[in-house]
């Protein structure tokens, strides 16, 4: 075997939330037995979007909230990949959170998990946007449920590694399927600088325990989630999924090739080529 | 050739609604291209959504230019404004044709040698058809006859012109082409035809630098294209949305300029060799991902279509004032290279190179249009599709992967230059980062590590100077004076260069390709020469202190500047450097 790079140790601190992610993501890579050649992880800037330099996979480091469309540019470029983008609730929900609408939008394969800490853990404990202050706090699941594109949408936490690993597996799953953009918010406490572990203990609610909730419901799930949310609780667990067919599958459906694959070299398509030349012969 | 044939023609049509009523050009153009005339085709359109003044030119010339002329032979003018826009630059023995409906024509500031034709167009208006072709075959029917061309030749140009539309469509044009034809017997003042000639060229394109540069992109293998539509950089989104799909590319539009460079960059992790295409503002969106390229060596062409800043400016107008931002802009140091075609073909050639070069270097590539090169359309040789070669680097497959006992994605080499297996090859597991890191990927601040990397990366450049394109020159190597100009500034430095030349100055030029890095010719070009005009449009003279600050000698060099929108005309320019020679 060649020897190429060994993943590191996490650099977080010592009850990160972000641990359960990882341990959940490599659970469920061993679960699915992803190999590790097939997959990418790309990262956002921040503790969470250091994950990418602890896994055995090809990695990348996105700049700060552009970790979507470079992950939507990989998995358009190779669908056969499994693309998996990971970063931080200010990633995410602040400078990214245009291209997070977008990805919902043009459901393309892409898995993305989202750690949410309520704050900036890298740049030391500032605000972000699901900072519980007297503001509304931004909710992303609500946000995923008003985009009608939208096709998978979970929340995890890392409180409940179980779970998590389940969703990280279906999540996976739902982008191997065709079915598109995979959503997945982990609440994922920074003990540092915003320690939410006690703060979010007995708030969260698994739908998966509510009797008659449906995934597939998109008013319901909204429902629900909103309810909850009025009762200062949140919804766990996999709130909503629909059998759609994300963007890179369409383009293969509809008899195109992955542009990884193609040959280009020119002289297999001069007369293509002369026949463009034609239209502008004067 | 008969003598009072013309051999460089140039027609400008005018008007208020947009620039829909101004296509009488490109039935001239089909026209004069069949006679063997080269063409140089734009539009000057006010920057707004519809309607407002508009100007198509055009010019016809039995030897290939690069601009527009310095007078206007042929002027067709729907109203007032045109005629005071264009009075300035009448040709003496010029026509005008004057459409009348909105009142006559005031001729303050008009030369009495020039003709002038004057017709009720709103007396001609022909039901069922729209009021944009009408004008343009009726203004036809007028322009043919006084270039003496024969009815049915006119009409074939006609027909091919208008192709696409239905056949009751066209005979409603040919009747109105007819009354232009028509009126223009019954002159009661006939005025002196003009004769075109009739010569044998091969053939051409006409073709716009947007499109070529599209083009050469799709032909040296690239199929991906992200954008965000901008003006004046949208046509090279609208010619890969357009011509793609036959080469399987996949094209996206973004939701914005940080996204579209993002997914480019993306796709060219996987070894899709990926672009995106913008002007000015989207350019400064994109720099801190440019910055990322070149840190994490990732291929990536950009074209930054220049339009008038700062900020908004005038987005259709010309300009050439990224160039700081083409060149210094982004943070941190980190290679890449800066190309400046100088025309269609050029367009064409760079854009393979570039595509090309970013494989070589695993580095940002920008090619650096402006509004005139990118919109303009010219007739232009054949592209050489027989000469374009892939060039893969160092990329390395799974098979070759297997043969090394370790792959490390930034491994230091003597040239820079790291070999590179792409996600999905077995064994080739890495870690891609805009981080400082060692050569594993791994993030690294070890002061000794991070000079090793800085220096790795610039080493990319230095190493491989051979593979940048050189520039465009002629003339006497011995002359004493010089002319340097990028991009749109060619095709008129050649044409002062000739006719300077021609009388007997002395006197070369240089059109530098490659921007950055600096070539050493350019420098040599600068040094040799005791007077260097450097033409630029900005206000900042960024080009001359680009050369400047790589070793240009100051004394030589003087700087001609335009920051109006408009670009320079061969005569306006021949009369400042005489100007500026006269005063040595
Ligand atoms: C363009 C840009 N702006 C600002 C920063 C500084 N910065 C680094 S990480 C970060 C926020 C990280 O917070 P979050 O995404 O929530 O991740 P966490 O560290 O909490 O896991 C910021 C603002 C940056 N790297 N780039
Ligand atoms: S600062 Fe917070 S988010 Fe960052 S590693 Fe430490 S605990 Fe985790």
């Amino acid at each position: 075997m060649t020897k190429t790079f060994q993943p590191g140790d996490p650099i977080w601190c010592a009850g990160c939330g972000h641990y359960g992610v990882r341990n959940a993501l490599q659970a469920a890579f061993q679960q699915l037995d992803v190999e590790s050649h097939q997959t990418m992880v790309l990262a956002g800037i921040g503790c969470a979007g250091t994950l990418q330099n602890n896994v055995n996979a090809y990695g990348f480091h996105a700049m700060h909230g552009r970790v979507l469309p470079a992950a939507t540019g990989v998995k358009l470029a190779n669908p056969s990949l499994d693309v998996i983008a990971v970063g931080g609730d200010g990633d995410g929900y602040a400078i990214g959170c245009g291209h997070l609408v977008h990805s919902f939008k043009r459901n393309t394969g892409v898995v993305y998990i989202l750690m949410n800490n309520g704050i900036y853990g890298l740049t030391k404990g500032q605000n972000s946007p699901t900072a519980e202050t007297a503001e509304q706090a931004f909710d992303g699941v609500q946000l995923g449920l008003s985009i009608a594109g939208s096709s998978f949408i979970a929340r995890g936490s890392s409180a409940a590694p179980t779970q998590l690993q389940k969703l990280m597996v279906a999540a996976i799953e739902h982008s191997r399927a065709g079915r598109g953009f995979a959503f997945l918010e982990v609440l994922s406490p920074c003990v540092t600088y915003n320690d939410t572990y006690p703060k979010w203990a007995g708030r969260m609610v698994d739908v998966d325990t509510i009797t008659g909730y449906d995934p597939y419901s998109r008013t319901g799930a909204f429902t629900t989630v909103h309810d909850l949310n009025a009762e200062n609780r949140f919804a766990t667990g996999l709130i909503y999924q629909q059998d759609s067919i994300g963007s890179e599958r369409q383009w293969l459906d509809s008899g195109q090739a992955a542009v990884c694959d193609l040959d280009i070299d020119p002289a297999l398509q001069m007369s293509d080529f002369r026949e463009i030349m034609d239209d502008y012969g004067v | 050739m008969r003598a009072n044939q013309l051999t460089d023609l140039n027609v400008m049509v005018a008007g208020q609604g947009g620039d829909g009523s101004l296509t009488v050009t490109s039935i001239l153009g089909e026209l004069l291209a069949r006679r063997g005339y080269h063409l140089y085709m734009s539009r000057n359109v006010a920057s707004r959504i519809k309607g407002g003044h508009a100007a198509a030119m055009m010019r016809g010339s039995l030897e290939q230019r690069g601009c527009q002329g310095d007078n206007i032979d042929i002027l067709l003018a729907f109203d007032q404004e045109a005629v005071d826009m264009a009075a300035s630059r009448m040709a003496a023995n010029g026509v005008i044709i004057f459409d009348t409906s909105d009142g006559d024509l005031n001729r303050e500031g008009l030369a009495d040698s020039i003709d002038i034709i004057e017709v009720p167009f709103g007396r001609f208006a022909v039901r069922d058809l729209r009021r944009n072709l009408f004008k343009n075959s009726l203004s036809f029917g007028v322009l043919s006859s006084i270039l003496s061309i024969d009815e049915d030749e006119a009409i074939n140009c006609l027909r091919h012109s208008f192709q696409r539309l239905p056949e009751d469509a066209i005979v409603a044009n040919i009747n109105a082409f007819d009354s232009g034809r028509k009126f223009f017997s019954e002159l009661p003042q006939q005025p002196d035809l003009r004769m075109l000639a009739n010569v044998e060229r091969e053939k051409h394109l006409l073709i716009t630098g947007n499109e070529a540069v599209a083009f050469g992109f799709l032909a040296a293998g690239g199929r991906f294209f992200a954008g965000y539509p901008i003006t004046p950089a949208t046509e090279v989104l609208e010619w890969v949305q357009k011509y793609g799909s036959r080469f399987n590319v996949q094209v996206t539009q973004a939701e914005d300029e940080l996204a579209a460079v993002n997914m480019a960059l993306g796709a060219a992790m996987t070894g899709v060799r990926a672009m995106t295409a913008t002007s000015g503002p989207g350019f400064a969106l994109m720099q801190e991902t440019i910055s990322h390229a070149g840190s994490a060596e990732i291929p990536l062409v950009v074209v930054n279509c220049q339009r008038a800043g700062p900020s908004t400016g005038m987005p259709t107008k010309t300009e050439q004032s990224d160039i700081n931002m083409m060149v210094f802009g982004a943070n941190g140091d980190f290679p890449r290279i800066v190309l400046a075609p100088g025309g269609p073909h050029d367009c064409f050639d760079l854009a393979v190179q570039a595509t090309n070069l970013a494989q070589q270097l695993q580095c940002p590539v920008i090619l650096a249009l402006d509004q005139m090169i990118g919109q303009d359309s010219t007739t232009v040789e054949p592209f050489n599709l027989e000469a374009v070669v892939l060039q893969h680097g160092k990329r390395v497959d799974a098979a070759t992967l297997q043969e090394m006992t370790e792959y490390r994605r930034y491994e230091i080499t003597d040239d820079g230059v790291s070999p590179w297996a792409v996600p999905g090859t077995p064994g080739g597991e890495s870690l891609v980062t805009g981080n400082e890191r060692n050569e594993w990927g791994l993030v690294s601040s070890n002061p000794e590590n991070r000079r090793n990397m800085v220096d790795k990366r610039q080493r990319k450049l230095d190493s491989n100077l051979h593979l940048l394109p050189r520039g465009n020159s002629q003339g006497d190597a011995d002359a004493e004076i010089g002319l340097l100009g990028i991009g749109m500034q060619l095709g008129v430095i050649e044409e002062v260069w000739q006719r300077l030349s021609a009388q007997g100055v002395r006197i070369k030029f240089l059109q530098p390709r490659t921007l950055w890095p600096v070539l050493d010719e350019t420098i040599e070009f600068t040094n040799s020469c005791k007077r260097v005009y450097v033409i630029e449009h900005n206000q900042a003279a960024q080009l001359a202190h680009l050369l400047l600050g790589e070793g240009a000698n100051k004394a030589g060099i003087k700087s001609i500047l335009k920051y109006d929108g408009q670009p320079f005309g061969a005569g306006e320019l021949c009369a400042k450097i005489q100007q500026e020679e006269a005063g040595q």
